[in-house]
């Protein structure tokens, strides 16, 4: 198992070096970090553009640039992701990129875990009922609010979803949704049961908006995988065996069931990633999503590179994890 | 499981009342978007403690659908009517609760497939103390040494490892062995066996099938074997039941069925069998046409369309399965059949079974290679011989004009394909970070061959034995490791692909699966076609071609605009066929061409070649794990274990006097459709599975499991078998083995 996390730890270098430069390379041909500094008016002076072209190292090479970055060798020492520095912003000297995206890293990745986890949980409960009930009305029903939350774009949704918030406040005369921000900091310090009701607050609709799509064809999944499982000869023997149903499907459905399904939850979490950003964006949290419009608000392309690294990182660890609990859940697979 | 317990069986088994399991009326409709489907119809049938009841039929006869219902398997919407009562009690339409009380307690089940049939994600001890628990209330502990015992009982070797190993670590003989185990957990009053043995080699088929018998002497339970094999059937049952379109139409004592089948059906079956025990120029019967649909079935006798002696009655009422006059026992004692003063009742569901008192299947059935859809009346039959006679005749017209082929060869047959010791070697890498090489799967070591011109040579194995590699080898679709292969003189192996390509046009390819090798989005003129387009001899006469194809395997040359989906089995492994005479090849190889059709349906493929042959003057390379059906077309055999051949020779001195112990236990583990001859024929019988090619056994690759090693050579004699590998060593007249201490002997 170790020999092969450490090949699948190496193998994902060469994709991630690969990744990166041609993120770096589409992101350097996108626009010119300097643009609006540029368009200014009054027209800001020749030195003060070279001073920040200088400061962005747009006085050199692409690869130049890429190299830089990457190593950091020959910069002014806030550059060189090998020794921990993202590079300078166009947002002002002071605005370091790793803090922000340290910062808010929690801030997203609360929101990504809550929605995943509650995703797969409803997924899974409504594929196993779907499945069982196959062809009845509830079978229908469920697969019909599968479709209709596929259909749905985040993006609109989202608005409906904090109008609806807005609405049932108004309602009920309190505040149980709020419907702008992420509460992180509003809190801290106040007794347990306050913070848990905050964050619930802030939590509750962009959690149901982003996990939708992700439930969506995550049931649909287990349903198929289920009835597959349901039909095969193993499930045929437990019942001859003299099982009662619900043990069969509890021990010997529903376990074989739930492997390849990791295998699609992995390769959802980059979906996931993209809903969080129009999620966090219409909800104005202050999270990686926010983070990374701003970066391209302000052609701010060591930023971007920060962000999509990173998100690049979360896959393949991803994947990684399915691979292994795959390992750990069918003893067939063994990695030696 | 005790002696006392035993002797209860017995007591019971002489008692009075003894019926176990008495179906009666039971019929199964699965719901459908076109209707209907009546999968199995008013069948009834009583089974007798300790009894073993065999159901035969094809695919699609019901026969499993019945058991399932038994066993209260089938899915929620199939409508299941009609009573089956274990033990006097009924247990059709049972609570679940009430049913799983039942299940595995009192009847038990064994499927068909063991490589789906174990769960994969839980260790085999785990799954048979799951079964002892559903019923008793014992400890974990308790429930794990009962299954011990029970792996013992099936002879696994070294039980207390293998519980606590998972489903892929085990071959697909010995987890068909933890199934039957887990049947006999709580010892059944009944087991019924799907198929047990379908998926299994002939060899490891009978380990599994002593492995079942085994269980019932312990279990005293009576057994309900369902399968298509009349030979396992011959030699495992008491009784049988013969299955088609969803009904049982015969049924008695199994030497009664065998020896004197009443009803067409039964007859035809037994007829269009290819037999171990028959002669090479025997004319087997197809039953043409092919089974009913269920969602329209005939009115009358399901049989009727494709009967020879149908007549208007048949095809009006459906006749009763009926108790027959057995007038003919007389007949039978003197066949040496065991009927004793009054054996079980033989029933046939025939309006004229009188009529066949004494026939056979030659009197009944066309020993013909056409396939026709309706009625297999004479006439029909007749006039699509004579069209396909007329077909063979322009065929052969076309292929004289071709320099060298029409000649026939006066003295001795010219050697088309020759293969010098192939070796192909599939590498296996291993996990680490450089993926090395670590060693090779030894597909193919060392095999040599001819193939002549108008000669079948056949190559048998077990699975894994390398067959198809090396009839691919000899094609040249997979490159070789080493070796050299020739075709008329010229070496095949180093062309490239552009060289090779002409050269295709002469050795053309039948597949084991007619649903995967035809493209279904192609019709089947097309299909024929392609070949020719491929190779630019698609004139405008093309289409006139492809029917002329069509009429030489016997299809109805107007369903060229047809896809496949809308053939059966046998009619699509007939349009491959066509494909692959589509270029006037001179060598055809056969790759399992009739392992994936039903016996009736087979017979009629396998007539189509022998005619082929006869009148293209064509060479077969014929790859098959079927003896029988070996014993019936080939001229040469070569039997391959773990890629070595072992044994090559004529066909009737192999089957007649088989040298090589690997050959004498493949051809002694073939069951006889023949109850008698199958019950006192001598066994050689061989233990454990085909090691792996990756890792073959030094010396002699059979001696692992070789019963002349294991019983009767010396330590001395056996450290040869150890450390040489045995070399093909002729034993004149063309007969070579490779053993070193083989000895002919007679089988059957």
């Amino acid at each position: 198992m170790l020999v092969y996390t450490m090949r699948r730890v190496l193998g994902a270098i060469p994709v991630l070096i690969l990744a990166s430069v041609l993120t770096f390379v589409m992101i350097d041909v996108s626009g010119d970090p300097l643009a609006d500094v540029r368009m200014a008016q009054p027209p800001p002076s020749e030195e003060v553009l070279q001073q920040a072209e200088a400061r962005l190292y747009l006085d050199r090479s692409m690869p130049e640039r890429y190299w830089l970055w990457m190593t950091g060798i020959g910069g002014n020492g806030d550059i060189g992701l090998l020794q921990g520095e993202f590079g300078p912003s166009t947002q002002g000297p002071q605005y370091d990129i790793g803090t922000a995206i340290a910062e808010r890293l929690w801030t997203t990745l609360r929101l990504v875990g809550a929605a995943m986890v509650f995703a797969l949980g409803l997924a899974i409960v409504t594929g196993v009922i779907s499945a069982l009930r196959q062809y009845s009305k509830l079978d229908y029903t469920l697969t019909f609010i599968g479709f209709l939350a596929l259909a749905l774009p985040t993006f609109w949704f989202a608005g409906i979803m904090q109008a609806a918030g807005v609405k049932f406040n108004q309602l009920v005369g309190d505040q149980v949704f709020a419907t702008i921000g992420d509460g992180r900091f509003r809190a801290q310090g106040e007794p347990l049961w306050d913070q848990f009701l905050n964050a619930f607050a802030h939590m509750a609709l962009p959690t149901i908006v982003l996990m939708l799509i992700s439930f969506a064809s995550w049931s649909r999944y287990q349903r198929t995988s289920m009835l597959e499982v349901m039909n095969s000869d193993y499930v045929r023997l437990a019942r001859a065996k003299g099982l009662r149903n619900h043990t069969v499907i509890r021990r010997h459905a529903l376990r074989t069931a739930l492997i390849p399904l990791t295998t699609v939850v992995a390769i959802g979490v980059a979906g996931v990633i993209d809903g969080a950003i129009l999620t966090e964006v219409v909800f104005q949290w202050r999270g990686l999503g926010d983070f990374f419009i701003t970066a391209v608000d302000n052609n701010d392309s060591f930023a971007l590179m920060g962000w999509l690294l990173l998100s690049g990182v979360m896959v393949i660890l991803a994947n990684l994890v399915a691979d292994l609990l795959y390992a750990v859940l069918d003893p067939r697979i063994r990695y030696e | 499981m005790t002696t006392e317990h035993m002797n209860e069986e017995h007591t019971a088994a002489a008692g009075a009342d003894d019926v176990v399991l008495e179906v009666s009326g039971l019929s199964v409709t699965f719901p459908s978007d076109d209707g209907p489907l009546p999968a199995v119809r008013e069948v009834s049938y009583e089974l007798r403690r300790g009894e073993a009841l065999g159901i035969v039929g094809e695919s699609g006869s019901g026969k499993s659908v019945t058991s399932m219902a038994i066993m209260g398997l089938l899915p929620r919407n199939a409508k299941v009517e009609g009573s089956a009562k274990l033990l006097g009690q009924e247990i059709i339409g049972l609570s679940d609760k009430r049913i799983s009380e039942v299940r595995g307690q009192k009847i038990a089940m064994i499927f068909q497939d063991p490589l789906t049939s174990l769960n994969p994600v839980y260790t085999i001890g785990y799954q048979i103390a799951e079964a002892v628990l559903a019923h008793r209330k014992v400890s974990k502990k308790a429930a794990m040494d009962r299954a011990l015992e029970l792996l013992e009982i099936v002879g696994i070797p070294s039980p207390e490892q293998r519980l606590r190993q998972y489903p892929h670590e085990l071959s697909g003989g010995m987890r068909q062995r933890v199934v039957i185990a887990i049947a006999m957990a709580n010892d059944p009053d009944v087991i019924i066996a799907d198929e047990p043995t379908t998926a299994l080699d002939v060899t490891v088929q009978a380990q599994v099938l002593e492995a079942l018998q085994k269980a019932r002497q312990e279990t005293g339970a009576a057994l309900v074997l369902i399968t298509h094999d009349l030979g396992v059937v011959a030699g495992q049952v008491d009784r049988v039941g013969v299955m088609y379109a969803g009904r049982i139409v015969e049924m008695g004592a199994v030497e009664e069925v065998f020896y004197r089948p009443r009803m067409p059906y039964a007859l035809g079956l037994l007829g269009s069998l290819p037999r171990l025990d028959g002669d090479r120029g025997d004319r087997l019967t197809p039953i043409l046409g092919t089974p009913p649909s269920l969602r329209d079935l005939p009115e009358g006798c399901g049989f009727a369309p494709r009967c020879p002696m149908a007549r208007d009655l048949c095809h009006q009422e459906e006749p009763r399965l009926a108790l027959l006059e057995t007038g003919d026992r007389q007949d039978a004692v003197e066949d040496g059949g065991s009927v004793e003063g009054t054996g079980p009742a033989h029933t046939a569901a025939c309006h004229f079974s009188e009529e066949l008192v004494g026939a056979t299947a030659a009197d009944l059935f066309r020993a013909t290679s056409v396939d026709t859809e309706g009625v297999g009346s004479v006439a029909e039959v007749e006039a699509a011989e004579s069209s396909v006679a007329g077909a063979r005749g322009e065929y052969l017209d076309e292929l004289g004009e071709e320099p060298g082929r029409a000649g026939s060869g006066t003295a001795e047959p010219k050697v088309l394909l020759t293969a010098t010791d192939l070796v192909k070697n599939f590498p296996i890498r291993s996990k680490g970070l450089l993926r090395r090489r670590i060693g090779d799967v030894q597909a193919v070591s060392g095999i040599s061959l001819d193939l002549r011109e108008r000669e079948t040579l056949a190559l048998v194995g077990e699975s894994g034995c390398g067959k198809s590699t090396t009839a691919r080898l000899l094609l040249n679709l997979i490159k070789l490791t080493s070796g050299e292969v020739s075709y008329l003189g010229r070496p095949l192996h180093d062309l490239t692909d552009r060289r090779m390509r002409p050269l295709r046009k002469d050795l053309q390819l039948v597949f084991q699966d007619p649903f995967a090798s035809l493209d279904p989005r192609m019709t089947v003129a097309d299909i024929i076609a392609e070949p020719m387009r491929i190779h630019g001899s698609a004139h405008r006469d093309a289409r006139k071609r492809v029917s002329e194809l069509l009429e030489l395997v016997g299809l109805n040359p107007e369903h060229g605009s047809r896809y496949p989906h809308e053939f059966s089995g046998g009619q699509r492994q007939r349009i491959g066929v066509a494909r692959a005479l589509s270029l006037n090849p001179r060598v055809l190889v056969l790759d399992e061409p009739v392992s994936a059709l039903d016996v009736s349906i087979q017979a009629g493929v396998i007539n189509l070649l022998e005619d082929l042959q006869d009148e293209l003057g064509l060479s077969y390379l014929f790859v098959s794990h079927d003896l029988s059906v070996v014993k019936h077309i080939a001229d040469r055999v070569a039997v391959m274990y773990l890629g070595k051949m072992v044994e090559t020779a004529t066909t009737d001195q192999l089957f007649s006097s088989p040298a090589h112990p690997y050959t004498q236990a493949l051809i002694s583990a073939i069951p006889l459709p023949d109850p008698v001859k199958e019950r006192t024929r001598e066994r050689i019988t061989v233990t454990g599975d085909i090691p792996s090619p990756a890792d073959p056994p030094s010396g002699c690759r059979f001696r692992t499991r070789c019963p002349k090693f294991a019983n009767e050579l010396s330590d001395a004699e056996r450290a040869k078998c150890v450390e040489e590998p045995p070399e093909l060593m002729d034993r004149g007249a063309g007969h070579r083995d490779a053993c070193h201490y083989s000895k002919v002997i007679e089988l059957i």
